[in-house]
């Protein structure tokens, strides 16, 4: 076996290609850094019985800290979340192709090609067909979009409603924040176990990519990379001549390196979070 | 040497040491038996043993400023008024109960004179009070006055010697448990040191003479009694409790007849007891509710008031808060504090705001109980098939992948396979038919 780049988003042939905008990789930060934040303070408390949940509550500094790191990365995900938002209404308003948003190969919209590429997928793996070929986002980056959008708008909700209990009972039946536990507990169990097993395959542990891929930090991969990962969309920049212009300088090293290390660090945070959620649910 | 005279006495004639106040003044007594009984050389060889000479030197003063000032020597010592020769078989001390009659009575009801039959061996009047130096209980000279009372009671039951020969076994660990924990307690706290001498001793609890063991109906710790003996002191508690769901004076609620009711030391230990603002006491409590309450307690810990309880967190909400710590009733009952008469008030001591609404929180709710909440059985089904669903449909997914590509490595890949460069198959347009 050759010799490869550790780095999935390096592999493969050509110069880079811009992948993802400031903006975006700024959000996904966001997104890591609160994710992580609130999974630390909530599993505790989801899984107070299990045998570590005193330690990781001591881990970042009591119980009311938890409380307090858990709403701070709360207000995090509100904002990330609102930014996106305006930010979709800004384009969607000021875009020239704003259809493209809403609709078509370069859109976050589920499609039948997303239907017929999981069915493809599913062949492949059984050996009775070929790997589909992806868009701009294969429909596990847009089941990973609208999971997130999803569960920030659910898990956000109900965790208002049981951050200000007295503020919504003026509108809401108190049996609604037994409900609002019920969605916010299971529905961040869910997105947990999703981010922490099958995100963590899809993008950075299945063969291909092992150990990580740093294209959603850095913005950029090679050629060779957006050929595999994202064949569709790099066949149409060579048909209507908009290749050149998304070729991309490499990542300065200060940037890479730090997206490397925060990548391995969020990853094996994540990885053991999961382990203690695994150990809870046998407990 | 005092004390093992009178134990030397006691075991001849009866536990004992008597007082009478009959007149008379104790000196002019006491100087005719000083006159051999303060004379050392005089008593050289008359000892009850060889070498215990010195169990008859008592200097003529010895009663002076005691309780048994105003006595003579014969008061106790009966039978010696002749002088010397003494009369040949007369007891060498009256027992005391000729004058403390109703001491006298409970001491003998008491689990320690059932010692003295049993073993051969007890305390006697003596060797709480002491013998010739005898203060009142309320001198603090006395071994019995308040704040002497637990280390007096302490000098047997907490010797692990006397434990090992004389308590049955069960009591010896309660003995330790006694010794230990007191001096720990609020009663023992404010006893030692703050010495407050309104505090509670071993004798406010175990009676000073009438002394049984937990398990004897006449005992003032049996089980049904200790919220009268509590009640001494604490009288309102106890009065709110008896009328409480828990207390004896409510009505036996169905299927309760074959069930203990608790009492004050189920929650609050019989000597180590705690202030109830101690860090963690109260969350402790709560496994004492569950002993009986098992579902509520069950349902309580899948509450966020329950799990941050149980991550040590103080200030959410534990049973007493809610249905108080004395008082509680089952919400039927209109004077509850979880009736919904009062529940605004109740959960609006800690949620400002509370309204109608704001109390059909359903505070033990079990959403795996369809019938009695479908309104969480529902929503817990949706979320919990959607959790499995999505990570049953994925866990395929990404296991189906790692086959995939193994299978496709061991072939050397193939085209069609996808990869990257370097990754030991082919490059490029992966997946093109």
């Amino acid at each position: 076996m050759s010799t490869r780049p550790m780095n999935a988003a390096d592999r493969g042939a050509g110069p880079y290609l811009w992948r993802f905008s400031p903006l975006n990789r700024t959000l996904h930060a966001l997104v890591i850094v609160s994710f992580l934040g609130l999974v630390m303070t909530g599993l505790p408390l989801k899984f107070a019985y299990a045998p570590w949940a005193h330690a990781l509550v001591g881990l970042v500094g009591g119980v009311e800290t938890a409380g307090i790191i858990h709403r701070i990365c709360a207000v995090i995900t509100f904002g990330y979340f609102l930014t996106h938002v305006g930010n979709l209404i800004y384009r969607l308003i000021t875009s020239p192709n704003r259809k493209a948003i809403v609709w078509g190969p370069t859109s976050m919209t589920p499609q039948l090609k997303d239907l017929q590429d999981i069915v493809a997928m599913f062949k492949w793996f059984l050996g009775k067909g070929p790997r589909p070929r992806f868009e701009r986002y294969s429909y596990m980056e847009k089941f990973d979009y609208w999971a997130v959008f999803w569960g920030v708008a659910i898990i956000g909700t109900s965790g208002l409603m049981l951050w200000f209990p007295a503020f919504f009972a003026k509108l809401l039946p108190g049996w609604a924040f037994n409900i609002a536990t019920i969605i916010h507990s299971d529905e961040a169990l869910l997105a947990t176990a999703f981010i922490f097993t099958i995100h963590f395959f899809n993008v950075h542990f299945r063969p291909e990519k092992f150990p990580i891929d740093t294209v959603i930090f850095t913005g950029r991969a090679t050629t060779g990379y957006m050929k595999e990962e994202h064949e569709l969309e790099y066949d149409r920049a060579v048909a209507d001549g908009t290749l050149q212009a998304r070729v991309a300088p490499p990542a300065s090293r200060a940037a890479y390196l730090w997206s490397v290390v925060l990548g391995f660090i969020s990853a094996t945070i994540g990885i053991i979070l999961v382990i203690l959620v695994i150990w809870a649910l046998l407990h | 040497m005092l004390v093992r005279t009178l134990l030397f006495a006691s075991l001849l004639c009866a536990p004992a040491l008597a007082a009478q106040a009959h007149g008379g003044k104790a000196a002019a007594g006491a100087v005719e038996c000083a006159k051999c009984h303060a004379n050392r050389d005089f008593l050289i060889g008359k000892g009850p043993k060889p070498g215990e000479d010195s169990l008859l030197f008592v200097p003529p003063t010895i009663l002076a400023g005691t309780a048994h000032d105003t006595l003579r020597c014969t008061s106790c010592h009966r039978g010696f008024e002749e002088g010397y020769p003494h009369r040949a078989g007369a007891p060498v001390v009256t027992p005391c109960q000729t004058c403390h009659e109703q001491e006298g009575r409970d001491w003998e009801a008491s689990v320690h004179a059932r010692n003295a039959e049993s073993k051969g061996d007890a305390p006697t009047c003596v060797r709480c009070h002491g013998s010739h130096v005898i203060y009142p209980a309320k001198d603090p000279r006395s071994p019995i006055y308040r704040l002497n009372v637990a280390a007096k009671c302490g000098s047997c039951h907490g010797d692990p010697r006397i434990i090992g020969t004389y308590f049955a076994t069960a009591a010896k660990e309660q003995g330790r448990i006694a010794t230990t924990q007191y001096p720990k307690s609020v009663h023992g706290v404010a006893m030692t040191r703050d010495g407050l001498v309104v505090s509670a001793t071993c004798s406010d609890c175990h009676r000073a003479h009438k002394i049984l063991p937990a398990d004897s109906t006449g005992s003032s710790v049996y089980r049904s009694t200790i919220p009268e003996t509590c009640g001494a002191c604490h009288s309102g508690l106890v009065r709110t409790f008896a009328a409480s769901a828990h207390g004896t004076a409510y009505p036996n609620q169905p299927g309760m007849d074959s069930i203990q009711r608790p009492v004050c030391v189920d929650c609050h230990s019989a000597h180590g007891i705690a202030r109830i603002d101690k860090p963690g006491w109260l969350s402790g409590v709560v496994g004492e509710c569950g002993k009986c309450h098992e579902q509520l307690y069950e349902t309580y810990f899948d509450t966020y008031h329950g799990k941050v309880t149980r991550l040590g967190f103080d200030v959410a909400a534990k049973c007493s808060d809610c249905h108080t710590a004395h008082d509680m009733r089952p919400p039927t009952d209109p004077q509850s504090s979880v009736s919904p008469a009062h529940l605004v008030a109740t959960c609006g001591r800690c949620h400002a705001g509370a309204n109608q609404n704001f109390i059909q929180y359903y505070a033990h709710g079990d959403p795996r109980q369809r019938l009695r909440y479908p309104r969480l059985y529902w929503p817990w089904l949706f979320m919990t098939t959607l959790l499995v669903g999505v990570m049953a449909f994925f866990g395929l997914h990404t296991a189906l992948w790692v086959t995939r590509t193994a299978i496709d490595r061991r072939r050397g890949g193939e085209p069609g396979a996808g990869g990257l460069a370097g990754h030991g198959r082919p490059t490029g347009t992966g997946g093109t038919p």
